[in-house]
């Protein structure tokens, strides 16, 4: 008896164990940290909160209209829907955004953090304005297909929200800047800048690369870094990255916005923060890992126009090897303490 | 102190990083207003074809090119709203922004408040929403997203005429025509100047004078490039294209005279 159950409380610790993440990479969070970020080393970031400033009733009520079905025309879609927590904010295996009536969406939903760094949103950069971001997905017939006032008017009948627009605003007059404003709250403070690498590189809780990670990273440096520059490892440029032409989509990416046949098939460079978690990959969702990725870089460049000047045609040269160290060192870019962090997860569940 | 103005310059450089601005307050809050002495000026616009017929929603007229149309929808914005003095001192309208909509009678008449008392000689305005509210994120009252706002990509339809005409090439002979682009050289924000000296309108605290403008929709389709609706029936994006609109619409709107 005894035995068994020593057998027990045995596979008990080595399944825990197994689960248990390491304590020096997870920390816990203070209970109400709601203050404006910049990390160690970082630029400047575009939006700051000083006219739209941050208060915790904000950014509650930031987080119940983020996942808020009553966005939507038919109360079925928040943005929650297609951002979710645990993939960092991106649709977890989703090439692209389902959107009301079972609709597809024409790109896939980048994961959500450092945003008040982007100087424009979208893969085209269509917006210019993190406050006016959620207005793209929200009017997009294939992703929430609202007008704005229908939603205004539905937000303004509930009793729920007069009562949490009269705490963030002062006011039960429930209006769309203030709305755009307690989403800009919610959004803007996910920051993540607390993966292995970022420790490593701030020498904190003694942690450091592995062989393969660092040699990953010298390569990253090397062959990947002109466009993915750290410390957001984007350059937020629009960049042709010689991916061949959906026929379907036939997604012209930036020129959609300029009109400018220099544009043509350019998309915003993501952030490749956490990226390990945000699969599937580019802006049409095409490949499910990391290997296929790094497989279109060394074999798969289509120059059609404006393929980018830091790509050659013939791709990069990467060895199995080194394309295995990259990708571990692409793992060290994960956030566990962003990714766990419940102050950004649904209040309804 | 000195970390705030350090503070302040940062903002206002990446302000203006982020963005090109014409000027103007970004700060979308209206400033409390100071108790002035003064009164209303009334800007009227009165809409017309060819300066003569008036202009009627769903009524049915003949364009330039000779095409004939009648129009549904006729929305757009004139903002930052300036009368000069005589003596040359100016007063600007805070938070100068005004949806015109045909549809509905009170929006196109503008209650400029609190005008200083004086003797008024010349009125300005831009028929647009400046740079800076196009770069300034979500805004409020007249200028809160509608469907004057294009949210897929990122600013103001300044513009917005649409109807049917029987030469349109298009869906159910529709006519759409939204017009749109805050910078650059296809900008399509246009302003008005108009001088009345030989009289004057004069704001005293018991008078409430009121500057009527005439707005030819007819300008829209006539120069410097007549429009053809067999071949130009829509126009929805920022650009070359749009900007014909506006080259077209600069000279829209005439002055027609002042009631004191």
């Amino acid at each position: 008896m005894n035995k068994i159950a020593i057998i027990v409380l045995l596979f008990g610790v080595v399944i825990f164990g197994a689960c248990k993440v390491d304590p020096k990479i997870i920390e816990p969070l203070p209970a109400n940290n709601l203050v404006e970020i910049i990390p160690e080393g970082w630029p400047q970031p575009k939006y700051t909160y000083s006219v739209n400033t941050i208060s915790e009733d904000k950014f509650v009520l930031g987080r119940a209209l983020f996942y808020e079905t009553m966005l939507s025309v038919t109360d079925s879609i928040s943005c929650g829907s297609c951002h979710q927590d645990f993939s960092a904010f991106s649709h977890s295996g989703h090439k692209v955004s389902h959107g009301i009536y079972d609709r597809l969406g024409k790109r896939n939903a980048p994961g959500i953090f450092n945003l008040t760094w982007h100087p424009y949103f979208m893969h085209d950069g269509g917006i210019n304005h993190i406050e006016l971001q959620p207005l793209g997905p929200i009017s997009n017939t294939l992703e929430m297909g609202a007008d704005i006032n229908p939603v205004m008017t539905k937000l303004q009948a509930s009793s729920k929200y007069q009562g949490m627009f009269k705490k963030a605003f002062g006011t039960d007059t429930i209006t769309s800047q203030n709305m755009l404003r307690a989403i800009t709250v919610f959004m803007g403070l996910m920051y993540s800048y607390n993966s292995k690498f970022d420790y490593y590189k701030r020498h904190e809780n003694n942690i450091d690369l592995t062989a393969s990670e660092l040699n990953g990273y010298n390569l990253f440096t090397a062959k990947c870094s002109g466009c993915h520059t750290e410390p957001l490892f984007s350059d937020f440029a629009f960049r042709n990255n010689g991916l061949s032409v959906d026929p379907f989509y036939q997604d012209s990416g930036r020129a959609h916005i300029t009109g400018m046949p220099q544009d043509r098939y350019k998309f915003k460079t993501p952030s490749l923060r956490n990226v390990a978690k945000t699969a599937p990959y580019m802006h049409d969702g095409r490949f499910n890992t990391l290997n296929e990725c790094l497989d279109h870089y060394t074999n798969g460049i289509t120059n059609l126009i404006n393929l980018d000047p830091l790509i050659p045609n013939s791709g990069l040269q990467l060895s199995a090897q080194e394309k295995l160290d990259i990708i571990a060192f692409l793992n060290t870019l994960t956030d566990y303490k962003y990714l766990g962090d419940r102050r950004f997860a649904n209040p309804n569940f | 102190m000195k970390n705030t103005i350090k503070f302040i310059l940062i903002v206002l450089w990446l302000g203006f990083l982020s963005c090109k601005k014409d000027t103007k307050d970004p700060d979308p809050q209206p400033e409390p207003l100071a108790p002035v002495t003064g009164d209303t000026i009334k800007v009227i616009f009165e809409h017309t074809v060819n300066d003569t017929l008036v202009f009627n929603l769903n009524q049915k007229y003949v364009n330039p090119n000779l095409d004939t149309f009648k129009v549904s929808i006729l929305k757009y914005y004139i903002s930052n709203v300036v009368v000069t003095k005589t003596d040359n001192s100016t007063f600007a309208e805070a938070n100068s922004y005004h949806l015109i909509d045909v549809s509905n009678y009170n929006s196109t008449v503008l209650n400029i408040l609190n005008v200083p008392n004086g003797s008024y000689k010349s009125i300005s305005f831009t028929l647009g929403v400046d740079s800076a509210r196009n770069c300034s994120g979500a805004q409020s009252g007249e200028l809160a997203p509608s469907d004057m706002f294009w949210s897929w990509f990122t600013g103001y339809i300044m513009f917005k005429l649409e109807g049917t005409s029987p030469q349109a090439v298009s869906s159910n002979k529709q006519l759409q025509f939204h017009i749109g682009g805050y910078g650059g050289v296809n900008k399509v924000q246009r302003n008005f100047n108009f001088n009345f000296a030989t009289t004057p309108s004069n704001v005293s605290g018991s008078t409430s004078p009121s500057i009527h403008l005439s707005a030819d929709i007819n300008e829209v389709f006539k120069t410097p490039a007549t429009i053809n609706f067999a071949t130009q029936s829509s126009q929805v994006s920022v650009g070359p294209n749009a900007k014909i609109y506006a080259d077209n619409y600069a000279d829209m709107i005439h002055f027609k005279h002042v009631h004191n």
